[in-house]
């Protein structure tokens, strides 16, 4: 690779950006700086970009504007409408006076998702999660299984026990309680380990681009 | 451990275990990611139960003769862990000559979903239309998906070039989400898999897997115990893993970036793990000192 097709890519660019950011680990700079709000604002005008051309003027603005009636029929033209309005009243929360407009389509919208989202949420987080903490004839069948499922279901317990606020934790109540937060740090500590993992995952990856697109140094 | 030194507090050996200077630890970090780089190690060796089961799930496709759909739920930040996941999944699907639709739930990754499939279908000779779809990008995630329980037409009447979904060959026989043979949502955050899972499995009885970052795995695996997510290719390993496999199986013969990655991941977690040991090592002799 020749020092002009490394000084004048696209991974150069990358590669600048990279130094930029990395430089933050130093102390707060005007490079760093630079690199931060540029990837803030191209993020933002893309993702209002792909929106536009993907959702609002397909679903939206051409079959209400631009479509035929023989297209689309005005039935559907006056349902098209209300979404209309609604999105069009979440710019009154630029006008003092009528901010409180903005109220009907965010009520809207939170009724809906909520409606929507509780009984997913109990379904898939809560009943189904309850049913897999119980010991079934199945767990009976091989050791392993029982011993993980009966960890499990100590390990649910206890950490439910430690967020039981209603009684004194004492005697009986304070040994579950406390095992509780074993199983808790546990839970933690796997957590940390796999945050490590991300970053690191992260920072592998700026170095591989450095190395081999940039460089290429490694194969 | 993350305070720089303080040059006239006086510390004994030990205390000063605790107080390394930042930039010293990130010359060590840099270090242990940069030398098993250039010159490998070639630590990876083991795939992981999870990581079958997807494999596995994925491999099945070819007898039920149904489509595989990707949701691409994440955006170049999180490239590293998951990119090497998408591109892995679509060379086996093209392999096995299983049909793939690709999808995104943020808007900043399809770009890369479109980028995956492009290049894998340029390997394996696959063409638009007939052997994969990219559907691109919807905004409304909970209303994309349950959209398409009922009729993924109606959400996406084009595809992400603007072509009509049903002049597709490809999209003949398949209107609804049960229609597909397994989701897999590669997910950074949210919108991602938990959404897969409150909308598409939980109400139309989707099949569904998951790769995640790894700072989102260990909140997924409540999910894999009670049979709600098929498998799970948890960050960077799960990612290794799956390129691994393929690979293993002659799939592909495509370079790997996760599985070589793997040996700079392990020396850094081995780096991370003496750090805390010696941190803790300092915090104890100061607690000490402390108490004299």
């Amino acid at each position: 690779m020749s020092i002009m097709h490394i000084l004048l890519s696209w991974q150069m660019v990358g590669a600048l950006l990279t130094f930029f950011i990395f430089s933050f680990l130093f102390r707060d700079n005007p490079f760093y700086k630079f690199a931060e709000h540029l990837y803030v604002g191209i993020s933002l005008g893309y993702t209002i970009a792909l929106t536009w051309y993907s959702t609002v003027w397909p679903d939206l603005f051409q079959p209400l504007f631009f479509s035929p009636a023989s297209q689309v029929a005005v039935g559907q033209k006056l349902l098209l409408v209300i979404p209309l309005l609604f999105g069009l009243m979440y710019f009154t929360a630029f006008i003092p006076k009528v901010g409180w407009v903005m109220r009907v389509p965010m009520g809207f919208i939170m009724g809906w998702g909520m409606g929507v989202w509780i009984p997913a949420t109990v379904q898939t987080t809560l009943i189904k999660q309850i049913q897999g903490s119980l010991l079934t004839p199945t767990m009976l069948t091989k050791w392993h299984l029982l011993l993980f499922g009966l960890i499990s279901l100590v390990g649910v317990i206890c950490s439910v026990i430690y967020f039981f606020f209603s009684r004194e934790h004492k005697g009986a109540f304070k040994v579950a309680s406390e095992t509780g937060i074993i199983f808790l740090m546990v839970g933690f500590g796997a957590s940390f380990g796999y945050t490590v993992m991300s970053r690191m995952s992260l920072l592998i990856g700026r170095f591989q681009f450095l190395l081999r697109d940039w460089l290429g140094v490694i194969h | 451990m993350s305070t720089e030194v303080n040059v006239k507090e006086k510390f004994t050996f030990w205390q000063a275990l605790g107080h390394i200077d930042r930039r010293i630890i990130y010359l060590v970090l840099a270090i242990v990611v940069i030398v098993p780089l250039i010159v490998p190690l070639k630590l990876m060796k083991d795939v992981s139960p999870r990581a079958r089961e997807v494999f596995a799930a994925i491999d099945n496709l070819k007898d039920t003769g149904k489509p595989l759909m990707i949701s691409v739920d994440f955006d170049p930040a999180s490239l590293p862990e998951l990119y090497p996941m998408l591109i892995s999944m679509i060379r086996h699907a093209f392999a096995r000559n299983i049909k793939v639709m690709v999808l995104g739930l943020w808007p900043n990754g399809t770009g890369l979903g479109q980028q995956a499939l492009k290049q894998a279908a340029e390997e394996f000779s696959k063409q638009e239309g007939a052997d994969y779809v990219f559907l691109g990008y919807k905004a409304g995630v909970d209303a994309v998906i349950l959209g398409m329980g009922e009729n993924i037409k109606a959400v996406f009447p084009k595809d992400g070039n603007g072509r009509a979904l049903d002049s597709l060959p490809m999209m003949t026989g398949i209107r609804k989400l049960a229609d597909i043979g397994l989701i897999v949502s590669l997910s950074a955050g949210t919108p991602g898999y938990a959404d897969w899972l409150l909308y598409a499995q939980s109400r139309y009885k989707a099949r569904l897997a998951a790769g995640s970052t790894a700072v989102q795995a260990a909140d997924a695996y409540p999910y894999l115990q009670t049979g709600q997510l098929t498998g799970l290719l948890a960050g960077m390993k799960g990612a290794a893993e799956y390129e691994f496999m393929v690979f293993q199986h002659g799939f592909s013969k495509a370079k790997m970036t996760a599985a070589p990655a793997m040996d700079p991941q392990s020396l850094a977690h081995l780096a991370i793990i003496l750090l805390v040991i010696i941190g803790n090592i300092g915090f104890f002799a100061d607690r000490r000192r402390g108490k004299a």
